[in-house]
């Protein structure tokens, strides 16, 4: 069964245009034709090939793809058939639909600072009120004191790791001569009663331009979750209408706004003094779904960073991969469990996530385990499932064909294509996700 | 108002022998906390009337009682005994809210509970030596049933262990009390006239042997230790929080009231051998802790290695030693108080104890973070770090031993050193690194739970600050024992400095197996009675 399977994959992987080239017996019959077997087996080979070529091509054009073997099968073939990496039940979608609400509120929130930090804090060394947006009073002082806000280091913390991770075509932009010359002047007219900034300018004339590159992640990741805010907001009142009744309603209303947003340009064009500088312009072709939102998943989602928490990491042991794309740090492999010390990103977001729950998450939270003290574990846990279904929506909108395609090609190629991402998957929690654990 | 302090829980037992066996556990539980805070609260009242300048008995009741064996009712306080009975006082409130709120048998466990108070303040505030035997006998007796009924899967076992051995214990003591009463001529059990009376050195010496093993069964010392940590593993967290809290006190305090206090001759003489067996016992006791696996077991070898510390003081007989000794016993019964309760907690919500299996309890959301937190602080009160009410009592200690015994003090330094080592090996087995998941599912930890360690550990911090809040009882009294030490025929008026050179020399000369028996042939002890460091 396994050499079957094996057999059965390796036609899959190849196109069926290639298949007759591999085909043992055709090699055979070029043996045969060098003169080396005797007349009458070179007629029965011929004979059979005759007989077998329309037979391979009626069993080639009727086969539909054999069950794949990769460890994550399952999650292969739910996603083939229209399904999502989180499978359906009315418990996760109530935690699905329940998270992205209050996840929308607090994206909100992000969206706002990320992009009043970009346009109005732009060069300014010790922004000590930028997370106010600009409405400054003792009053927020005194509750932002008391803790009683939103923790805005959480979208710095993305905003960073998406800075460092780099990809796409932000990335790329903020290294090209264009960029340069763009910030020049925004830099001469921020510092022009400035001499020593200047002069400091032109000794380490990498200093400044990596703070505007910085605020250029701000402002594409405000924008960013400007969109998906909204998206996230409108799954929910759609669900209290409902129209959502399925996880693949979730997946299919997420990609189906990525791909509504999906050429939505990203720029960026902060005010300094009375003068605005457009330092990305609509011209360069920056896109929210590629630009933005695929190296926001891959930095985030899978990437992250090994933040300080209760486990230690050791470089120098090789606990940490030699290289940043091989890290697995991201959402979708956080363990839920040890959240919740000072200083750990991921519990930034569920703290903040936790002021904005629907009450029927929240009542379903209230009366399980340790009701309200181990809040942030299940909203962290929930959290994840949502974003695998954010995943699979993005795995959706990327694949090479429609998943509902026929084509045993293109189904082929969606094969592959699934299988290389789920190679990625092995380590993630999508497995404890799937078994409910 | 001492008689009050033994009526009350007497009367509230009796309510509770008197009222229906079908009530809730809850009211039970309720006349037994309610008796207990009364007697507290009369306790503190004493407190607040207590002269601290004036040492001997204060508050003292005498009611003639069986004149025909001399044995007489008679009560007071001091100020060795007050910090003692304040303990008392406290963590028999602290076990009674620290019980099961639905314990079985609620009646007979608040009574059991209820007399083995009677039974250590009685023994705290006996004037009489007869007397403060039977209360000391008394108190067995509810510790025993507490322990056989409410005990783990070997509670029989433990039980009867700790019954046999404190029989014994007790058998030691009534023969040296009675020895002392009869080679002495009088017709009294009357400390003060016990105390009054001096014997030969060769007759005190065997009492004195008599009273040290009985209470060295009950302190305990090696190789008298075996019963302890047995009783302490299937006892009951209430149970294990008064045994290693207050019953053990019963011995030290019997060692520094009765024998320092009664054969001081002889004590002075076979001090260096008390030392000695401190140092060994503190560092048998932190090596046996080193490889528990179970965290009582940890606490349990700990208690052992510190009681030896109350020795090592007894033993320098210096005043500051002295002060340190009783302080060492408050200090103690305060840290082994909270380390039982936390160990409690964490049996009650994972259902284990084994540091094997434990991991990652500080986990803030699913696991027990405060709970972790107050042990790391009681491990670190009990390791001696400064700020913690473990640092001025060891400090204490070995600053006053250390003149007379420095060999012997540096091994309980390297005793208290290894306390370090073995409850950090034990927190970070158990307290950190990942939440397992099969322990992320563990019931949510109460106020309740939480209160009487939170209560304990205000103490730690407040008398580590405040050190003197203790020492302040004792000074007084522990200057008058020092004036009948200075009486004593054993001392010798050596200059101090002389003596410290002279140990330097010695400690510097000799390897510290040849040190130790050096000290002992060289007579170091018989001049450290006045080596009084203040």
């Amino acid at each position: 069964m396994s050499q079957k399977a094996s057999q059965n994959w390796t036609l899959g992987k190849v196109t069926v245009r290639d298949r007759p080239t591999t085909f043992p017996l055709y090699n055979c019959t070029a043996k045969v034709r060098g003169g080396q077997c005797p007349p009458y087996v070179t007629f029965l080979s011929h004979l059979a090939i005759i007989i077998s070529f329309p037979l391979i091509a009626i069993y080639m054009t009727d086969q539909t793809l054999s069950p794949s073997q990769h460890p994550l099968a399952s999650a292969i073939h739910d996603l083939e058939s229209g399904r999502a990496l989180l499978p359906h039940s009315d418990r996760n979608l109530v935690e699905v639909v329940g998270i992205l609400e209050s996840y929308g509120y607090v994206l909100d929130a992000y969206a706002i600072n990320l992009n009043y930090i970009a346009d109005h804090q732009c060069l300014v060394f010790f922004p000590w009120f930028k997370y106010f947006n600009g409405e400054f009073s003792l009053q927020k002082l005194l509750r932002h004191w008391w803790h009683d806000r939103i923790n805005y280091e959480y979208a710095e913390y993305c905003m960073k790791g998406m800075f460092w991770h780099g990809g796409g075509g932000l990335d790329a932009y903020l290294d090209t001569d264009e960029f340069r010359q763009r910030i020049e002047p925004l830099i001469q007219y921020k510092f022009k009663y400035n001499p020593v900034m200047l002069g400091l300018h032109k000794l380490f004339p990498e200093f400044l331009p990596e703070l505007v590159r910085q605020m250029c992640l701000y402002s594409g990741l405000g924008q960013f979750w400007r969109i998906m805010s909204d998206m996230f907001l409108s799954l929910s009142d759609r669900y209290n209408q409902g129209e959502i009744k399925t996880i693949p309603d979730v997946v299919q209303h997420i990609l189906a706004g990525l791909v509504a947003a999906a050429s939505n340009p990203i720029t960026y064009r902060p005010t300094v003094g009375n003068s605005t500088f457009e330092i990305i312009p609509e011209s360069q072709g920056i896109t929210f779904l590629m630009d933005t939102a695929v190296p926001y998943v891959e930095a985030i989602f899978f990437r992250g960073t090994p933040f300080p928490g209760t486990i230690s990491y050791n470089a120098q042991a090789y606990q940490i991969p030699l290289h940043q794309s091989d890290f697995a740090y991201g959402a979708l492999y956080a363990d839920p469990l040890p959240i919740g010390g000072s200083g750990i990103p991921p519990t930034q977001l569920m703290q903040d996530m936790r002021h904005f729950l629907p009450d029927y998450l929240h009542e379903i939270y209230r009366t399980e385990g340790r009701s309200e003290t181990d809040l942030r574990v299940k909203i962290c846990e929930s959290f994840q499932k949502s974003m695998f279904c954010v995943t699979t929506a993005a795995l959706k909108g990327l694949a090479p064909f429609p998943m509902d395609t026929t084509n045993p090609e293109e189904q082929a190629q969606n094969r592959q294509y699934l299988e290389q991402w789920m190679n990625r998957f092995t380590t993630s929690r999508l497995q404890q996700v799937r078994a409910g654990v | 108002m001492l008689s009050t302090l033994l009526l009350l829980p007497f009367v509230g037992a009796l309510v509770l022998w008197i009222v229906p066996e079908k009530l809730a556990a809850e009211k039970y539980r309720w006349v037994a906390m309610g008796v207990a805070i009364v007697s507290f609260g009369l306790t503190l009242l004493l407190g607040w009337q207590f002269d601290i300048t004036q040492p001997g008995w204060q508050f003292v009741e005498e009611i003639s009682w069986i004149d025909a064996i001399g044995l007489n009712y008679q009560l007071g306080v001091d100020g060795l005994s007050f910090p003692l009975l304040l303990l008392n006082g406290l963590l028999t409130i602290i076990a009674i809210v620290a019980s099961d709120r639905h314990i079985n048998r609620p009646k007979f466990y608040y009574i059991l509970i209820l007399l083995l108070n009677i039974g250590v303040v009685g023994a705290f505030v006996a004037r009489d030596v007869l007397l403060f035997f039977l209360f000391y006998e008394l108190e067995v007796v509810p510790l025993y049933f507490l322990i056989a009924i409410w005990g783990g899967k070997r509670r029989g076992y433990a039980a009867t262990k700790f019954l046999i051995y404190t029989i014994f214990s007790g058998a030691f003591l009534l023969a040296a009390f009675l020895g002392l009463v009869w080679l002495s001529g009088i017709s009294s059990f009357n400390y003060e006239d016990l105390r009054s009376h001096t014997l030969s050195l060769t007759p005190q010496l065997w009492l004195l042997g008599g009273l040290i093993i009985g209470f060295g069964i009950k302190i305990p010392f090696i190789p008298f230790h075996t019963w302890l940590p047995d009783a302490h593993v299937e006892a009951s967290t209430p149970v294990s929080v008064l045994l290693a809290g207050v019953l053990l006190k019963l011995g030290t305090y019997g060692l520094l009231r009765f024998g320092f206090g009664l054969f001081l001759d002889a004590w002075v003489q076979i001090a260096p051998w008390l030392a000695i067996w401190a140092a060994i016992s503190a560092l048998y006791g932190a090596v046996c802790a080193i490889a528990q696996q179970d965290m009582k077991k940890v606490v349990a070898y700990s208690s052992i290695a510190h009681m030896a510390f109350i020795l090592l003081a007894l033993a320098a007989n210096t005043r500051l030693s002295l002060i340190a000794a009783v302080m060492q016993m408050v200090s103690h019964g305060l840290i082994s108080g909270l380390l039982f309760l936390l160990v409690g907690v964490v049996y009650k919500k994972t259902g284990s104890r084994d540091v094997t299996y434990l991991r990652g309890l500080l986990n803030p959301e699913r696991g027990l973070p405060i709970i972790g937190s107050l042990m790391i602080m009681a491990v670190m009160a009990s390791s001696g770090l400064p700020g913690l009410v473990g640092f001025p009592a060891e400090f204490l200690v070995f600053r006053g031993s250390f003149p007379v015994f420095p060999t012997a003090t540096l091994f309980c330094m390297v005793g208290t050193g290894l306390t370090a080592v073995y409850f950090l090996l034990m927190v970070n087995k158990v307290f950190f690194g990942r939440l397992p998941d099969y322990l992320a599912q563990m019931p949510s930890v109460t106020w309740g739970d939480r209160l009487p360690s939170l209560a304990i550990a205000v103490l730690l911090l407040w008398f580590g600050l405040q050190p003197g809040w203790i020492t302040r009882w004792v000074e007084a009294d522990v200057t008058a024992l020092m004036e009948k030490s200075l009486e004593s025929n054993a001392i010798q008026n050596q200059p101090f400095d002389l003596a410290i050179d002279w140990a330097i020399d010695r400690a510097i000369d000799w390897a510290m197996v040849t040190s130790l028996s050096s000290e002992l042939s060289s007579g170091v002890g018989a001049i450290a009675p006045s080596l009084d460091i203040e």
